[in-house]
Formats: structure tokens, C-alpha cells, sequence
């Protein structure tokens, strides 16, 4: 087979003009992906920042603990459910604009996983104390209701093994 | 005999606060079961033997007084089988045998209600009595 496409130019073309899409889709990743080293001195600071589109007053790299997160800007965590709906996105399923520079677990973010910016509409405790008041008064019902017993009027079932008699109603 | 399903509250009423004369469902009779039978009564009968009913498998829950039922509804489903609506007779048996065996059960608890009844006045009369002479 590849003898036949050997002369073909359009399959080095191919390999040539897409290399770094096909890598990243082939391999999940492209070494674009790889952020910076961490910025020590305030100039690695400004072009880092610069880099990523962000002001420098906002500009604040992850701790260099070694996550890995190298020059990555620590951006607010702000959930796709948070965001304007109707905002004219340039990519309304995730709620994004073209170029925008994403949080780091921007995974995480989308409308259908975290949100992590929920606001309920009770303080937490009512939440809990709602909660508790309907299960423990559901379970107060049950144990109240533990000594009263529905039946059929029925004795137990008669088998032939049990050692006594059973007799029907008719006369002997 | 009334309506056993009907009853289910107010047996359970009966038996939280009259618990004297109503019988617990879970307990066998305790009076005498010729008791009020001067003739005696027909006892009844297992149409099968253990080792049959242990040979045709049935659950220890089924060998009860229409395991033989049972058994014949069983090897007609298995001749007939897919055509099992053919068994329509033997499963028409089967669960008439198991709804008169309820019926008798029904019957034993109503009797066991009536003679606690029954004592309980006797007991009350025999106090008046003490009382008055």
C-alpha cells in the first residue's frame, strides 16, 4: 500500500498542513498545550501575562508546588451556569468567546458538570433543618405506628409436617 | 364470613386495645379443636407424601394441603408447555384449593374470636353471681 502512494505529494501535504491539529486530536495533547516555566522576575511576569491575554494587575500565576501549572494564570472559578445566557457567545454550548483564555479546570466548569458558584435559595442550615424535619417526621409517623399491626383474620398457615392435627369444618 | 380485607383496620384496632379476646394472627388456636364437634370433625388430608413433593421440587412454602395441585398444575405446564394456556382446568383447581384452605384458616380464627368471647362472658357471669350472693 504505501508503495502505491509513494510518489503521491498530497499525503506529505496532508501530514505537513494539518501536523498540529492531527496531533492533538490523535494524541490528546500538542505541545502548545505546556504552559511556561514558573515567572520569577517580574518581566517573565509581564510577558506571561501578556501571553495569556491577561492584565498584569490580574495576573497571578498558580503556587509553584509542583502541579505543573507552571505560568498559568489562576483565573476566578466561575461556573458556565453562572454566565449570561444570553450574552452573544461566540460558542454558546460552553458559554465562550473565541481565544478566551480558560480557567485551568474549565472541564469542570461546564453546564453539565460543577457549579460551583450555586447560590440556594435558604441558608444551608434551613436546607438541613428542612430536611431533618420532614425525614425525622416521617420516621416519628412510622414509630409511632410500630404497635398497630394490619391483618388478615387468619390463623397461620397450616402445613401437614407441623405434629398436630388439622381439621376442616365439615362433621365426621 | 364477611370481607377479609375489609375488616384489616378494625382487626387491627381489636387486636391493640381488646387484645383478650382478639387472637394474635401470629399464634396458633389454643382451644381444644373438637371442642363443640359431639360428632368429631374430618380431619384433613395430605394427598401427597413427603418424598413426592421433595422429588417434584416444590418450595417449602408449597407443601402445604394442595401440594398435590400444585403438582398436577406443574407436570401440566411442563406437557404442555408453550401451549400452557391448555392448563387453564389444573391452575383453576390449584388456586381454588389454595382460596378454601384460607377459608378454613378464616373460619379457625373466627372460632377461636368467638370462644374467647364466649369465655369472657362466662367469667363476668360467674363474678355477678359471687357478687350478688
Amino acid at each position: 500500500m504505501n508503495s502505491l502512494t509513494k510518489g503521491a505529494k498530497w499525503k506529505a501535504l496532508w501530514r505537513q498542513g494539518l501536523s498540529p491539529t492531527t496531533t492533538a486530536v490523535r494524541h490528546h495533547w500538542n505541545k502548545d498545550y505546556k504552559p511556561g516555566p514558573f515567572p520569577k522576575t517580574q518581566e517573565e511576569r509581564e510577558l506571561a501575562a501578556k501571553k495569556y491575554g491577561v492584565p498584569i494587575e490580574e495576573y497571578e500565576p498558580y503556587p509553584d508546588d509542583g502541579s505543573g501549572a507552571g505560568d498559568y494564570p489562576k483565573l476566578p472559578m466561575i461556573s458556565a451556569e453562572n454566565k449570561d445566557p444570553f450574552y452573544p457567545w461566540d460558542n454558546p454550548e460552553l458559554k465562550r468567546n473565541f481565544g478566551e483564555t480558560l480557567h485551568e479546570d474549565f472541564d469542570a466548569l461546564t453546564e453539565d458538570r460543577l457549579d460551583v458558584n450555586r447560590q440556594f435559595h435558604l441558608p444551608l442550615w434551613q436546607l438541613v433543618a428542612q430536611f431533618f424535619a420532614v425525614t425525622g417526621g416521617l420516621a416519628a409517623l412510622i414509630l409511632f405506628a410500630q404497635p398497630f399491626k394490619m391483618y388478615r383474620a387468619a390463623v397461620p398457615p397450616q402445613y401437614p409436617n407441623q405434629g398436630k392435627t388439622h381439621y376442616s369444618f365439615e362433621q365426621a | 364470613m364477611g370481607n377479609s380485607v375489609g375488616y384489616i383496620p378494625s382487626n387491627m384496632y381489636d387486636l391493640y386495645f381488646h387484645p383478650e379476646i382478639t387472637p394474635d394472627p401470629t399464634e396458633e388456636p389454643t382451644f381444644d379443636p373438637l371442642l363443640g364437634f359431639p360428632n368429631g370433625r374430618k380431619a384433613r388430608e395430605m394427598k401427597v407424601t413427603e418424598a413426592e413433593m421433595v422429588s417434584a421440587k416444590l418450595p417449602l412454602k408449597d407443601r402445604d394441603y394442595c401440594a398435590h395441585k400444585l403438582i398436577d398444575f406443574r407436570a401440566c405446564r411442563k406437557e404442555n408447555y408453550p401451549f400452557v394456556v391448555n392448563c387453564s382446568h389444573e391452575k383453576h383447581a390449584f388456586l381454588t384449593c389454595k382460596y378454601d384452605d384460607f377459608v378454613i384458616r378464616m373460619k379457625e380464627y373466627e372460632r377461636e374470636r368467638r370462644l374467647r368471647k364466649k369465655r369472657q362472658a362466662v367469667q363476668s357471669q360467674k363474678q355477678l353471681e359471687t357478687i350478688e350472693t
